[in-house]
């Protein structure tokens, strides 16, 4: 009996012993001023197996910055995307956020909000020649409550990408420029397996660029109210031309939710779908698991309001938690200058620096389309709720797209449910 | 002096329990009540608990009182109950409660008929056995995330499942979008709720089975009682408490059903395949509004921990809990 | 009386019972299989309707990929560590409480099983923000103690309520003969209870080490230390973000390294099931 019962004490033992050890492991000790910060910036350049920009960043551009400040080192960690937000709420609750962040633009003002960002715009003196220099588009998904909360970091965009077989199943020299030619490509490919739109949701990243290229909005500029806004004329004229396409089934049914249809990144190198709306990530992913596709990129179709895309990206903020704000913020500076932004440009990152667009264009000319389509796109409501808006706009245009309420209504009753999220600010 | 000899478990309690009663001595009167010792083995793990579990679960019940602010400094409203009451008029909360039932009742009745199924069939001496064993464990030892990824990509439009419907058992027109809608994705994620659990229910009755009285069984066959008479009279009654706990496990595990509807269907389209669970976090990590979220949290396990009680008593009442 | 009908019929449904357990363990492997089967292929060929079940091409380059770059063994020791002990601690624990509650009577008993059960009803994930403000208090943050603790805490509910059972269908005669002989409760509970649980304690083992090997969560929330990382949080940055076009060779190969310790750990235990020898000293 004993016999069989040593091996489970020797491991309870073991067990504690160990536990008792890498408890107790004294941490190295961060509080010396004088030598060794550290600094902890959490992002998600890692992107899945995808991870030249982590390569990049972790091999190149921060030994640069280490060997410019002396005493400094950068501490990266990548986290999932899709748990990012997570970890920094649960961090934020329990007080132990990083230094560094670099925060999806939507998130910028909810942690503003919760008072756990820094304002750059009051605490750095020369923040008004960042802001200068960068987008305006880009900067602005930084303000909150009069202040500036972060600066950009990345910019992206959506813009129009065609598999050239359907074009030529369309009987199409160019990818469709305007709502009209749109229409007419889904004619043409009737009978011919192919669908001529697909989209992964109706969240405001799906459905801003078709409602601002036909000259509508989501809500009105100083952000009070969505009705009279999102129910306007042409928003309906737009969501029910979209409509008409789903219910023709010249559009997938994954823009209303459906898990189980074949994914836009799949879709379209295989010609199951002749047109998507992304951004430039997706060229390198392609180059690794479809080397054969050759996508077509052009502008986002062009309606009454012009050809406007939705402007993505990534900015970087400083956390209140940070106990070495001098350093970090000369990382950010860092950041902001030519050698960070040109540097990750070549692995598929657009930068937020103006004067940067030709050398931009220069090293990958394959970018060209996107930094034009950046000139003329538009921000999601940079608000708190941001993520509720998506819900709201999901689960309601939904029903119109399946035929079982008008789009007018389900506009209107969208409508109502932002009004609700914009009065809390 | 007992001796208990290596071999197996049975064996070994055979022998002990003949030799115990040669040796015994009428004193039954001391041990009941240790004064003490129970509590000196309680404590280490009622105190890790407590701290760890129980204090904790009073905070986030806590937070569902408040519109709870994240962070320390901001002041958070007191609420009262009107989270609670708002739950009860939201539509969606209702619609995410009949979803989690409807899985638990598609999920916990064939985990717990298969799993005992396939435990009697394994319990029979097979040569394969460790094969057969560790072929119907394999879907529980693979990671959550990596199978409801793996279910979502079967069930696609263009998926595994609908090409076996279609072209290969011709039953449906190969074009089901299971996950468009809520009754065939409810289906789809029972199927791997029901797929991934058969293997852990089986373990735990093949461990039970350990302790039916083979002597019982033979007796019983000479008898002349057949098949189902001898499940139903010895079987069943020796696996009982095994049986409440796969049960009270597999209705609460049904009621926390969490990463398979977050990754298969994200709980749409709009919400129509939401959980319980799945509405919570999207409430309290998405939206941030942890009182709410916690107010979800709060009902849902008042309603488990009811299910289970009233379960627990319904198994005790049949067959006692002491043994003869 | 064997006549030769019986034993047809045995023969019958010796093969009955072998058919059903071989459809049922193909129906429980099939999308295993094709999990392996995809791990071994580059992925312009993972997506193909008919799915191939063998490989045409087939390509260990997932694997090196896996090992090589992504620094596998390295979170595979870690969650190893971490599932060890956890589990280790928490039988030890979780067993003397499930003694507890099956040989004694005490003032407040199932009330205290109750709290007890309460901590299988929580969600765990709302805890989280809580949890880790305490596990910030006690010094835990970013580390493997962190983990093991909470593991641990997680894991008492289940095993105790487990291991009542089977402690519990243990006759009491023996306690009492054990106890005539003048011993205490802890070595009642060593040498008699333990030892005729095994088939409990092998399964608590089996279980609590899957739960900690696959935790994904807390992990997550805690450890932000690449160095102490574990396996299924570096399995879900390998598939990257759900939307775009996941690696599926590289994520599945990663996962089939991460099925087989517990493959491991279930082949160990699962010897006790097996079934004891003809015990007729048994009287009803």
């Amino acid at each position: 009996m004993l016999r069989s019962q040593r091996p489970l004490l020797i491991l309870a033992t073991t067990g504690l012993v160990a536990l008792v050890a890498t408890g107790c492991s004294p941490s190295a000790d961060p509080a010396d001023n004088s030598s060794n910060i550290t600094l902890t910036f959490w992002g998600s350049y890692g992107n899945g197996g995808n991870s030249a920009q982590q390569e990049v960043l972790t091999n190149d551009l921060i030994p640069s910055f280490e060997a410019d400040h002396p005493g400094v080192t950068v501490e990266y960690v990548d986290i999932p995307y899709d748990d990012l937000l997570q970890k920094l709420t649960t961090s934020a609750a329990g007080d132990a956020l990083p230094d560094l962040v670099r925060a999806d633009l939507g998130w910028v003002p909810r942690f503003a909000d919760l008072g756990v960002l820094v304002p750059l715009s009051e605490t750095m003196d020369d923040f008004d020649v960042l802001a200068d220099a960068v987008y305006d588009g880009s900067l602005a998904t930084n303000l909150y409550d009069g202040s500036y909360y972060g600066l950009p970091l990345n910019t992206n965009t959506r813009v129009l990408i065609s598999n050239p077989e359907a074009l030529d199943a369309a009987g199409m020299s160019a990818p469709p420029a305007t709502f009209e030619e749109v229409v007419a490509m889904a004619e043409a490919l009737e009978g011919s397996g192919i669908q001529v739109f697909a989209d992964g949701g109706l969240g405001a990243w799906n459905i801003s660029p078709w409602l601002w290229s036909g000259g509508g909005d989501i809500a009105n500029d100083d952000l009070t109210a969505s009705s009279g806004v999102l129910d306007s004329d042409e928003n309906v004229a737009t969501v029910q031309m979209l409509v008409d396409l789903f219910q023709a089934g010249q559009i997938s049914n994954g823009i209303t939710g459906n898990e189980g249809a074949v994914s836009t990144s799949e879709g379209l190198p295989s010609a199951t779908y002749a047109t998507i709306l992304d951004g430039p990530w997706m060229q390198g992913i392609w180059a690794d698991q479809f080397p054969e596709f050759e996508p077509v990129y052009s502008a986002v179709p062009a309606g009454p309001g012009g050809s406007v895309s939705v402007v993505g990206g990534e900015n970087i903020v400083l956390t209140t938690a940070s106990e070495h704000q001098d350093a970090a913020l000369d990382f950010i500076r860092f950041t902001q200058t030519p050698e960070f932004q040109l540097a990750l440009v070549a692995t598929g990152q657009l930068t937020i620096i103006e004067d940067l667009g030709d050398e931009q264009v220069a090293l990958v000319p394959g970018l060209a389309l996107f930094t034009e389509q950046l000139s003329t796109a538009k921000n999601r409501l940079a608000i708190t709720g941001g993520a509720e808006v998506d819900t709201i706009l999901s689960t309601e245009l939904t029903p119109a797209f399946e035929g079982t309420i008008s789009v007018k209504e389900a506009l209107t009753r969208a409508a109502e449910q932002i009004d609700a999220v914009l009065a809390r600010g | 002096m007992t001796t208990l000899v290596d071999g197996s478990t049975a064996t070994r309690r055979a022998e002990a329990l003949a030799s115990a009663r040669r040796g015994r001595v009428l004193n039954p009167k001391k041990s009941r009540s240790g004064g003490l010792t129970p509590y000196l083995f309680i404590a280490p793990g009622f105190l890790i608990f407590v701290v760890t579990i129980i204090y904790p679960t009073v905070q986030a019940f806590q937070m569902s009182f408040f519109d709870w602010k994240i962070v320390g400094s901001q002041a958070s409203e007191f609420l009262g109950l009107d989270n609670y009451v708002r739950a009860f008029e939201d539509p969606q909360f209702w619609v995410s409660s009949v979803n989690t039932l409807v899985y638990i009742v598609a999920t916990v009745v064939p985990q717990i008929i298969i799993g005992l199924a396939v435990a009697l069939l394994l319990h029979m001496k097979s040569p394969a056995q460790t094969l057969f064993r560790i072929l119907y464990y394999l879907p529980v030892v693979t990671s959550w995330v990596v199978v409801s990824l793996l279910f979502r990509f079967l069930f696609a439009d263009a998926g595994v499942i609908n090409f076996t419907l279609g072209d290969i058992l011709g039953v449906t027109d190969g074009d089901t979008a299971w996950l468009a809608d809520r009754w065939t994705g409810m289906i789809a994620i029972s199927a791997l709720g029901i797929w991934k659990g058969i293997g852990w229910s089986m373990m735990i009755f093949l461990a039970a089975l350990q302790g039916v009285p083979r002597g019982l069984v033979e007796a019983a066959t000479v008898d002349g009682a057949n098949a189902w008479q001898r499940f139903r009279v010895v079987t069943l009654p020796a696996i009982w408490a095994a049986l409440a706990f796969v049960t009270v496990m597999l209705v609460i595990g049904g009621f926390n059903v969490f990463i398979s509807v977050y990754l298969m269907t994200g709980g749409g389209p709009a919400g129509r395949t939401q959980v319980l669970l799945t509405y919570m976090y999207q409430q309290a990590f998405e939206y941030l509004d942890l009182g709410y979220g916690s107010a979800i949290a709060v009902l849902l396990t008042i309603v488990v921990f009811a299910f289970s009680v009233l379960q627990l008593r319904a198994f005790r009442g049949r067959y006692g809990e002491d043994s003869p | 009386m064997r006549s030769r009908a019986t034993r047809t019929a045995r023969r019958l449904g010796f093969t009955l019972q072998h058919a059903l357990l071989v459809v049922g363990a193909l129906i429980m492997i099939a999308p295993f299989a094709y999990m392996l089967s995809t791990s071994f292929q580059s992925q312009t060929f993972v997506l193909t309707t008919p799915p191939q079940l063998i490989p045409s091409d087939p390509t260990a380059s997932n694997y090196s990929s896996v090992i090589g770059t992504q620094d596998i063994f390295r979170y595979f020791a870690n969650s190893v560590f971490v599932a060890v002990v956890s589990t280790s601690l928490s039988l030890l624990v979780s067993s003397m409480m499930a003694y507890a509650f099956a040989r004694f009577r005490f003032a407040g008993r199932e009330t205290i099983f109750r709290v007890l059960l309460l901590g299988l009803m929580i969600p765990a994930i709302m805890l989280i923000i809580p949890q880790f403000v305490l596990a910030k208090n006690l010094g835990l943050l970013d580390s493997l103690a962190g983990l093991v603790v909470f593991y641990v805490a997680g894991s008492l509910a289940l095993n105790t309520f487990l291991l009542r059972g089977f402690f519990e269908s243990i006759p009491r005669e023996l306690d009492d003969a054990m106890q005539m002989d003048g011993a205490n409760a802890w070595t009642r509970y060593w040498r008699l209870a333990l030892p005729l649980a095994k088939p409990g304690l092998a399964t608590a083992t089996i279980f609590t080490f899957l739960n900690c090997w696959d935790e994904f969560a807390w992990a997550l929330t805690i450890i932000n230390d690449p160095e102490i990382r574990t396996l299924p949080v570096a399995i879900r940055i390998f598939a990257g973000s759900g939307n775009n076009a996941v690696q599926w060779g590289v994520v599945f190969a990663a996962s089939v390294i991460a099925v087989i310790p517990v493959i491991i750990v279930f082949l160990i235990f699962q010897r006790y099931f097996v079934q004891g020898l003809t015990s007729g000293a048994i009287k009803g």
